[in-house]
């Protein structure tokens, strides 16, 4: 378990400031999207609020799983880990903790979470896993100064088109995912 | 059929429909990904058909058909309180803060070709302007208070899904867009 600078790798709660869609009055259409978007979305407050506009959490959800679960491409460990950095860097605590567990599940070690909870702009325990949270870090503050020297790293460790695109989707993704989480509601069980 | 024609096909096409009467997106007229055809992402970040970049984005051609259905219908679906055209205003006014230029003039000529362009925008619009701007500079600005205002603004929950699913899109496709735009200035620096 790793606690530090108000962030952690525990299992949190998230609780809606809307009013989450009550299953008994969902319509075909939105049991059919909370079905395609997540196992578990028929209880989680996130997703029965999303709810409320089924076409857009479909494409959400289409978008989200191709980015993060796709075969091939970029390592899902370095997806995770891009996912992971986006969100300490905008300060969502809840997306923090899922996606610090799923890198270790991935990638069977916590090193690079601590390092990325401690001092994300430093952190990596090689140059790929530098390159990668220094990208993340840049595309989710500076989108519009970014060019080509903040490209330069990742070819440098050898990364091809397609998994600098990977990246760069589950960079933007996780602009798209925080955004909702801290949002529309906050996390419950964090105790400072 | 002329593209303004088109645009206004295409919206009163969406509108006879309800939400449950829509197909799934396998059977609507989104465009699907081909290696002949450029969506907005593409003409967001000048890729062009036969350009390597424009192909190896095709390697996720779920991501890219998802996304670009994700636009269509955050920004075209009907939403009971939130018209297309004042979501136009929200994406443009977005876009013009966060400094993605390209994407800010794609919306302003969606919103030129919009049929509700001319009508007055809704009372609640400077409200919803606040919210995207805060939402798109610094996610960690999202409390309560901010929903609270829109709902004194006159949005019920189901359209304060369908704003931040938008505006929480933008910060998407801007940060799609702007990694691209950099890989291109890095091919660019690079023997062709």
């Amino acid at each position: 378990m790793i606690r530090r600078n108000g962030f952690t790798d525990e299992t949190l709660e998230w609780r809606s400031w809307l009013e989450p869609l009550q299953i008994a009055a969902a319509s075909p259409l939105q049991l059919e999207v909370l079905d395609e978007s997540h196992p578990q979305s028929r209880t989680s407050p996130y997703y029965l609020t999303l709810a409320h506009q089924p076409l857009m959490l479909r494409h959400r959800s289409a978008a989200y799983n191709a980015i993060m679960y796709a075969p091939g491409g970029l390592p899902r460990a370095e997806r995770e880990l891009g996912a992971m950095v986006v969100s300490v860097t905008n300060g969502c605590v809840y997306c923090t903790s899922v996606h610090a567990q799923r890198f270790e599940q991935l990638a069977r070690r916590s090193d690079t979470v601590e390092q990325v909870f401690a001092d994300p702009a430093s952190a990596g325990t090689s140059e790929r896993e530098r390159a990668i949270v220094r990208f993340a870090i840049a595309l989710t503050l500076r989108p519009a100064e970014l060019g080509a020297d903040d490209i330069a790293p990742l070819r440098a460790v050898g990364m091809i088109d397609e998994e600098i695109i990977d990246l760069l989707h589950a960079v933007a993704i996780f602009g798209w995912a925080n955004r909702l989480m801290q949002n529309l509601g906050e996390p419950e069980g964090v105790d400072g | 059929m002329g593209r303004r024609a088109a645009a206004f096909a295409r919206v009163a096409n969406v509108t006879r429909a309800t939400f449950d009467r829509l197909p799934p997106p396998s059977d609507r007229t989104i465009a699907m990904p081909s290696d002949d055809s450029a969506d907005v992402i593409d003409r967001a970040a000048g890729l062009a058909p036969g350009d390597p970049l424009h192909s190896a984005r095709r390697f996720r051609a779920k991501v890219v058909e998802a996304t670009e259905a994700s636009h269509e219908a955050l920004l075209r679906q009907p939403v009971e309180g939130l018209s297309t055209a004042d979501r136009l205003r929200v994406a443009l006014h977005a876009c013009t803060i966060a400094g993605a230029r390209t994407l800010a003039r794609h919306y302003e000529g969606q919103l030129a070709e919009t049929s509700g362009a001319d009508a007055p925008s809704s009372p609640a619009l400077p409200a919803m302007l606040q919210f995207a701007a805060a939402l798109t500079t610094d996610p960690r600005r999202g409390d309560r208070a901010a929903i609270d205002a829109l709902r004194r603004a006159g949005l019920d929950d189901a359209a304060i899904v369908a704003l931040a699913q938008l505006v929480a899109f933008l910060s998407y496709q801007l940060r799609v867009v702007a990694g691209l735009q950099a890989m291109r200035a890095s091919r660019a620096g690079v023997a062709p």
